[in-house]
């Protein structure tokens, strides 16, 4: 039996980021619009000012948009930079538009399956999608090939994409549960989280609680991911705000909207968001009682309670 | 008539959507479109959402499809790639429903950059599942407003693709074989374009109450034809006008009563 106190890998978000994020990493982040995204460990990175990064997920929200902002992030590799009903993610719009940052376009499917060669171990996957789309006009800057189209050899004439694997130097993501070791549980949807850390070379998960690993082995069915792939286990209640984590709290509407606010404006604006909320605090808990603290907090476990 | 066309756009999209078929949405209209229908006349359409919900009984009202609201009592919280490859690729999504920054006269869709792709004038979210969910599902359904650069006669970069350059086979030349030949309609607050399985462009097929054909023609950026039987889209009922406003935009987030 794994001894459980020899694998233990719990660190604070700074030890993380120190270990596992370094300048010019691939960045896959968990997580989706405003759901479970792993803000504690992005806040840690921009404190740290890691830079020249590869941001790279399907859908890439408020967590790449702060990477983006902060001016750390080089180029994306994704599906989508967007919050929908709060508005596009304007720091990365206007990156892209600026010529500072650059985009590598695929569908969300088309990440995922670039993801799924990563996680198998192959060195590329075919998929349907993204055919007769103007993303297999632009080659990549990553891969130096961004697609091969071949046809299929069992039905000729058929054509089919082929996308290289996708291996982020270190993925990040949120999780509800995790032991010491870092068998993770995650409640609710899963977005593409599984897949990303399968993927990932290295793995930093943040958790809600960290519950002891024989809870884990009572309900082994319920381990999305098992301690192989994790390097890093931070605890942060809280850790995914202003997004949400099922079962726990809600997301923070008001502040989805305050961050919308200073990100459309950007420059001066913008700064003064990461000072207050990032730069000016010692930590994430620090930050959480800037966002509003307690009441705030409680105020979203109400709601998510209530729909429970 | 007793409802805004903003509502009325969202009642007439809704009929399309038949009980007992399945449809993937997106949030915003098309998924309060998809509500509506599940509480009116079609209980048994199951409705995924590509974070991973799988019919979920939905509390209002989500403004994200990663929102908690979507996945209240779901048969099945998944994960994205259930539900783009093993559900919509495998050819299981009978409808795929979407909104949109540009559409051109083949039903091909631009929500990624207008301008130069490396320095673009204007840069949008870009696909996200979109150019899944128009590769693959066997009827498309959009909703959008209906303004004359939305509509221009080809897109200034191809997202997601409806007929890519035309033909009835612009679709299968592409590579598209999950769903070769695919309707896609458009509905819009002047009406109901659709696409001539002959051509794969869109043609007015019905026209909202106090809109008309030459009203639709000086907003649309292309020439869509125009069909043979031209009808008029129907008025909402009472009840459907009352679960719209009552259940599934309550707090009025998504739609204006006037």
């Amino acid at each position: 039996m794994t001894n459980a106190a020899a694998t233990n890998k719990i660190m604070t978000a700074g030890e993380a980021v120190e270990k596992f994020v370094f300048d010019g990493a691939v960045v896959g982040l968990g997580g989706q619009n405003v759901g479970r995204c792993a803000m504690a460990i992005v806040h840690e990175i921009i404190r740290r000012r890691t830079a020249n990064l590869t941001v790279v997920g399907c859908n890439l929200s408020i967590n790449m948009d702060m990477l983006a902002g902060a001016g750390l992030v080089k180029r994306c590799e994704g599906g989508t930079g967007n919050l929908e009903y709060f508005g596009t993610t304007f720091c990365f719009r206007r990156a892209i538009e600026q010529g500072i940052m650059e985009m590598e376009d695929y569908s969300h499917l088309g990440v995922l399956s670039r993801l799924m060669a990563g996680e198998m171990g192959l060195p590329f996957m075919p998929t349907k999608s993204m055919l007769g789309s103007d993303m297999l006009t632009q080659q990549a800057a990553s891969t130096g090939k961004k697609y091969e189209l071949v046809e299929n050899p069992w039905n000729p004439g058929e054509k089919v994409l082929l996308l290289p694997a996708l291996r982020p130097d270190v993925a990040i993501i949120h999780a509800q549960k995790c032991d010491p070791m870092g068998n993770v549980v995650i409640e609710g949807f899963l977005c593409h989280d599984v897949e990303l850390v399968r993927a990932a070379r290295h793995t930093i998960v943040s958790c809600e609680e960290i519950v002891p690993t024989e809870k884990i082995r009572m309900d082994g069915e319920r381990t999305n991911i098992p301690y192989l792939y994790v390097d890093a286990v931070v605890e942060q209640p809280f850790g995914a705000h202003p997004t949400a984590a099922y079962r726990y709290y809600d997301y923070d509407i008001d502040h989805v909207k305050l961050y919308q606010r200073y990100a459309r404006e950007g420059g001066k604006a913008y700064e003064d968001y990461l000072k207050t909320y990032i730069f000016g605090t010692k930590d994430f808990d620090d930050y959480l009682d800037r966002a509003g603290g307690f009441k705030m907090m409680n105020s979203l476990i109400k709601h998510m309670k209530a729909m429970l | 008539m007793n409802c805004s066309l903003e509502e009325l756009t969202v009642i007439e999209a809704s009929r399309y959507l038949e009980d007992g078929k399945t449809v993937f949405a997106g949030t915003g209209l098309p998924l309060m479109t998809t509500l509506l229908a599940i509480k009116t006349h079609a209980p048994n359409l199951c409705f995924v959402c590509e974070t991973g919900p799988i019919a979920p009984i939905v509390l209002p009202t989500p403004l994200s499809v990663s929102d908690p609201r979507l996945q209240h009592r779901a048969v099945r919280l998944g994960s994205l790639k259930e539900v783009l490859a093993n559900l919509l690729q495998r050819g299981m999504m009978d409808v795929g429903f979407v909104g949109g920054a540009e559409i051109d006269q083949y039903g091909n869709i631009n929500s990624t950059v207008i301008g130069d792709y490396r320095r673009p004038k204007v840069r949008f979210p870009g696909s996200g599942g979109g150019n899944d969910i128009l590769s693959h599902a066997k009827r498309i359904l959009i909703i959008t407003k209906h303004e004359k650069k939305r509509f221009p006669e080809r897109c200034h970069y191809i997202t997601s693709p409806g007929y890519v350059g035309g033909g009835a086979d612009g679709r299968v030349k592409a590579g598209l074989t999950t769903s070769p030949r695919p309707p896609i309609t458009v509905i819009t607050r002047l009406g109901v374009m659709e696409t001539d399985p002959g051509t794969g462009r869109f043609r007015i097929v019905k026209v909202m109450p106090g809109s008309s054909i030459e009203r639709i023609l000086s907003e649309t950026g292309f020439r869509p034809d125009v069909a043979d039987r031209l009808e008029e889209v129907k008025e909402p009922s009472g009840f459907e006008l009352r679960v719209l406003r009552e259940e599934v935009d309550p707090q009025g987030l998504y739609m204006k009563k006037v």
